[in-house]
C-alpha cells in the first residue's frame, strides 16, 4: 500500500506538468525533443509518482531525458553514476573523519570539551547523491537520476530500492531522515544483466527507440544551430544507413551531432563523398567500423 | 474513434487489458494494473495512441515483452489503427527494434531431420529427483568407475540420468579479476587507507598507532556458456544443458543455447529443480534440434549481449561441434569480435575425442585460431579438462 500512501504529486508540480502535451512543449523548451511515448513515461513518473526505468541503446538520450525533466521542473538534477562495487558510503553518506579528528585536536589544544553530538552533527556529514535527493529542501522535488544501475552489484540495487520505496533513511547518529519532497526517480540500464524482479515491479518501464531520421535531423539542428538544414537531413539519413551495418559501435545521436558539428566547422552545407570521407572518424569510432563503412562505399553512405 | 469507450471505465478497462495480457503469459501484476488505472484517471487518453503508451509504460517491465504486448493490445482494441502503423511517424510511437528481435520469417536450414517427439528433454527415466540425488551421492565411486570414460552418446538413458546428478555438481570456477573495491590489509606494500587509519585512530586518542592499508579485492570473472543444441549435437546437448544448469545455479553463469537462433536461458535455468529447469529451457528455445547457424548466433550474442558488457573480461565457453551452414569466413569474423571482448574463449567439441579427428569442418577450423583452449568434454572424465580450462589463470 506504499503506492497509495504516495498517490498524487504535489500541487506545485501538478501545476507545472498538467498534461502530456504541456510536458512535450516544456521539454522542447528545454531543448529536448521527445516523442509522445517518452513524454507519457516522464509524465507518469512525475505525476503518479512512480520511479521510471529507462532502457535503450547507448546514445539514445536516456540521461538527457532526466536532465531535461529537471530543467522543466526547475529543480536540481542529482545524479548517481553506478559502477561495480559502489557501496552505501559512496551513494548515501559518510562521516568526514579527517575534519572530525581535526576538530578534536583543535578542541584539545584550546582546552575545550567536545561532546559526541557535536562530533556527529551536520557539519561533519558528507552527503552523497541519495541522501542529497532525500534531503532536498524544495520547493519542488529534485530529479534523482540513477544511471546505469545494471553496473552496480545486485545487493546495492536492493539497498537503493528499499530506500527509494520508503523515501526515508536512518543514520544511527542522527536519527531518521524522511524526505519532505520525495524525489522524482529516473533509473537507466544498459541491460548488461537482468535487473531484479522486485525492482522492476515497482517501476514504470520505457524502452527508448532510436528516433526516425526526421526526428534525428531536428535534434541535430537544435544542438548545432549553425548547421544547414539539408546537411542535418543528409547526416541523419547517413547515420541511419550506417546503423544498418554490422558495426561494433553503431553511431548514436551524440555521434550524429558531433558529425554535423565537424562538417559545419568545415563549412559544408550538403553531405558529399569528400566531406563524409574526411570526417567519418567523428561518427565511427574504431578501425574495423571504419573499414566496414568504407567497404560498403562512401557513395552508399552519402546516399 | 473509440474515445467514448475509453473514457468510460478506467478500472474495468485496466482490469480487462491486464488479464488479457496475463493470459498471454506476461507477468502483469494487479499492482501494475492499478497503476494503469491511476494513469487513466490522471490523463484520460483522447487517442488510441495515448492509451497505447500509457498501457505500455505502466504494464510492461521488459522490452522483450513488447511483441506479445502489441499483439494483445491490437486484439483487445481491434477497431481503429494498429499501433505499429504509426511507427516511423515522428509524432507517433517510434519504430520498435527490440534487441531480441528474431528473424522468424527465415526458414532455418536443418542439418539433420528432427528426431520426432519432444526435444530430447522430456523427463527421462529419472523419476523422483530427490531420490536420484541421494542415489547419486551413495553411488559416486561406482558410477564414475563404470561410466566416467564412456562417451555420452554411448550411454543409455538410465545411465545418463545417473550421471547427470554428478555433472550438475561440477563446479566451474573462473579465474579472479581485480575490482574497484578494496579490502583492508596490514600488508604495508599496499596503498595506505588514510580514512580507515584515521577512523581507527579514534580509539587511540587520535594517534594513528596502527596503519591500515587497502588492497584491491578480487572477484571471479563472469562465466558465459554458449551451447549448440542443433541436430548434430543431440546426443550431447541434454548432458551439456545439465552442465549449464549447474553453472547457472552454482557459479552464477550466463547461459545461452543456439541452433538457428540464440536464446538466453539464464532465467529459465535458475531454479533448483533440475527437471523443471530443463523443461523450462526446452520451452524457451523453440529451435531445438534444428540446423546450426553458428556465425549468426555468435553475431547475435556479441551484438545484443556481449558488447553491452556481458562478455567483457568474461570466460566464454562454446559447446559446439562446429558443424554449421554459415560461411567459415563469417564464423572467423564473429570470433574476432568475441575475442576482443572476452578474457578467454574455451571451445568444447565432443567430436574431438573420436579417432582420427581433425578440426577440418568449416566452422570449427575457422574458429579454432581464436580459442584459448580446445577440449572434448565428451565424457564425465573429459569434463574435468573443461573445468581446468575454465579455471586456467593467465596474468595479462
Amino acid at each position: 500500500m506504499k503506492d497509495a500512501a504516495r498517490a498524487g504529486a504535489e500541487p506545485d508540480v501538478a501545476e507545472r506538468v498538467p498534461d502530456v502535451d504541456t510536458l512535450v512543449r516544456a521539454l522542447d523548451g528545454a531543448d529536448y525533443l521527445s516523442d509522445i511515448g517518452l513524454a507519457t513515461a516522464l509524465f507518469m513518473a512525475v505525476r503518479l509518482p512512480q520511479p521510471l526505468l529507462l532502457e535503450g541503446e547507448a546514445g539514445v538520450g536516456k540521461t538527457e531525458a532526466a536532465k531535461a525533466l529537471a530543467q522543466v521542473l526547475d529543480t536540481p538534477l542529482i545524479r548517481l553514476q553506478c559502477y561495480e562495487g559502489i557501496d552505501a558510503a559512496e551513494a548515501l553518506y559518510e562521516w568526514n573523519y579527517t575534519r572530525q579528528l581535526l576538530a578534536i585536536r583543535l578542541a584539545e589544544a584550546q582546552g575545550d570539551r567536545l561532546d559526541q553530538t557535536a562530533l556527529f552533527s551536520q557539519e561533519f556529514l558528507m552527503e552523497r547523491p541519495l541522501l542529497a535527493a532525500l534531503r532536498h529542501p524544495g520547493p519542488r522535488p529534485a530529479v534523482l537520476l540513477i544511471d546505469e544501475l545494471d553496473r552496480a552489484d545486485d545487493d546495492f540495487e536492493a539497498f537503493t530500492f528499499e530506500l527509494l520505496a520508503e523515501a526515508t533513511v536512518t543514520i544511527p547518529e542522527l536519527g531518521t531522515v524522511a524526505a519532505t519532497h520525495p524525489p522524482v526517480v529516473v533509473l537507466t540500464s544498459n541491460r548488461t544483466r537482468d535487473l531484479h524482479d522486485a525492482l522492476k515491479r515497482r517501476c514504470l518501464y520505457h524502452w527508448i527507440d532510436f528516433p526516425s531520421p526526421e526526428q534525428t535531423a531536428r535534434i541535430i539542428r537544435r544542438r548545432v544551430p549553425d548547421s544547414a538544414e539539408p546537411l542535418a537531413m543528409d547526416a541523419a539519413a547517413a547515420v541511419g544507413r550506417l546503423r544498418s551495418l554490422d558495426l561494433e559501435k553503431p553511431p548514436g545521436i551524440a555521434e550524429a551531432i558531433d558529425w554535423v558539428a565537424a562538417l559545419t566547422l568545415l563549412g559544408t552545407t550538403r553531405l558529399d563523398e569528400a566531406s563524409a570521407g574526411a570526417t567519418l572518424g567523428s561518427v565511427l569510432k574504431g578501425r574495423d567500423d571504419l573499414a566496414l563503412a568504407r567497404a560498403a562505399g562512401l557513395p552508399w553512405v552519402v546516399g | 474513434m473509440s474515445r467514448a469507450r475509453i473514457a468510460v471505465q478506467p478500472a474495468s478497462l485496466a482490469a480487462g487489458l491486464a488479464s488479457a495480457l496475463h493470459r498471454a503469459g506476461l507477468p502483469v501484476t494487479p499492482q501494475r494494473a492499478g497503476r494503469f488505472a491511476a494513469s487513466l484517471v490522471l490523463a484520460p487518453p483522447v487517442r488510441r495512441e495515448r492509451l497505447y503508451w500509457q498501457a505500455r509504460i505502466t504494464l510492461l517491465s521488459d522490452v522483450e515483452q513488447l511483441s506479445v504486448f502489441d499483439a494483445v493490445f491490437e486484439a483487445v482494441f481491434a477497431d481503429g489503427l494498429d499501433p505499429a502503423d504509426t511507427r516511423g511517424d515522428p509524432g507517433g510511437p517510434p519504430p520498435i527494434h527490440a534487441p531480441a528481435r528474431r528473424p522468424d520469417d527465415e526458414r532455418p536450414p536443418v542439418d539433420r531431420p528432427p528426431a520426432g517427439g519432444a526435444p530430447g528433454l522430456a523427463r527421462s527415466a529419472e523419476g523422483d529427483a530427490s531420490g536420484t540425488d541421494r542415489d547419486a551421492v551413495l553411488g559416486v565411486a561406482g558410477i564414475e568407475e563404470r561410466l566416467g570414460d564412456t562417451a555420452f552418446d554411448r550411454l543409455s538413458a538410465e545411465e545418463l540420468a545417473e550421471l547427470r546428478g554428478l555433472i550438475r555438481r561440477i563446479a566451474l570456477a573462473t579465474p579472479p579479476r581485480r575490482t574497484r573495491r578494496t579490502t583492508p590489509t596490514t600488508r604495508s606494500r599496499e596503498r595506505l587507507d588514510v580514512r580507515r587509519t584515521l577512523r581507527r585512530a579514534h580509539r587511540t586518542g587520535g594517534d594513528p598507532v596502527r596503519r591500515i592499508h587497502r588492497q584491491r579485492r578480487e572477484r571471479p570473472r563472469r562465466l558465459v556458456l554458449l551451447c549448440d543444441v542443433s541436430g548434430s549435437m543431440e546426443p550431447y546437448s541434454r548432458v551439456f544443458l545439465t552442465l549449464l544448469q549447474g553453472a547457472v545455479a552454482g557459479a552464477r553463469a550466463e547461459a545461452f543455447v543456439f541452433s538457428t537462433r540464440l536464446t538466453r536461458l539464464t532465467t529459465a535455468l535458475a531454479v533448483r529443480d533440475v527437471d523443471e529447469a530443463l523443461v523450462r529451457a526446452a520451452a524457451a528455445a523453440p529451435d531445438w534440434s534444428g540446423g546450426t547457424r553458428l556465425a549468426e548466433s555468435l553475431r547475435r550474442f556479441v551484438t545484443d549481449h556481449g558488447r553491452a558488457g556481458l562478455a567483457r573480461g568474461a570466460v566464454v565457453v562454446i559447446l559446439s561441434d562446429g558443424w554449421a551452414t554459415d560461411d567459415p569466413d563469417d564464423v572467423a569474423f564473429q570470433m574476432v569480435r568475441l575475442r576482443r571482448l572476452a578474457h578467454r574463449i574455451v571451445w568444447v567439441n565432443p567430436r574431438k575425442a573420436a579417432a582420427g579427428f581433425a578440426p577440418t569442418v568449416g566452422g570449427m577450423a575457422a574458429a579454432l585460431p581464436y580459442c584459448d583452449a580446445f577440449v572434448s568434454g565428451h565424457s564425465y572424465a573429459a569434463l574435468a579438462d573443461l573445468a581446468a580450462a575454465v579455471r586456467h589463470y593467465r596474468r595479462r
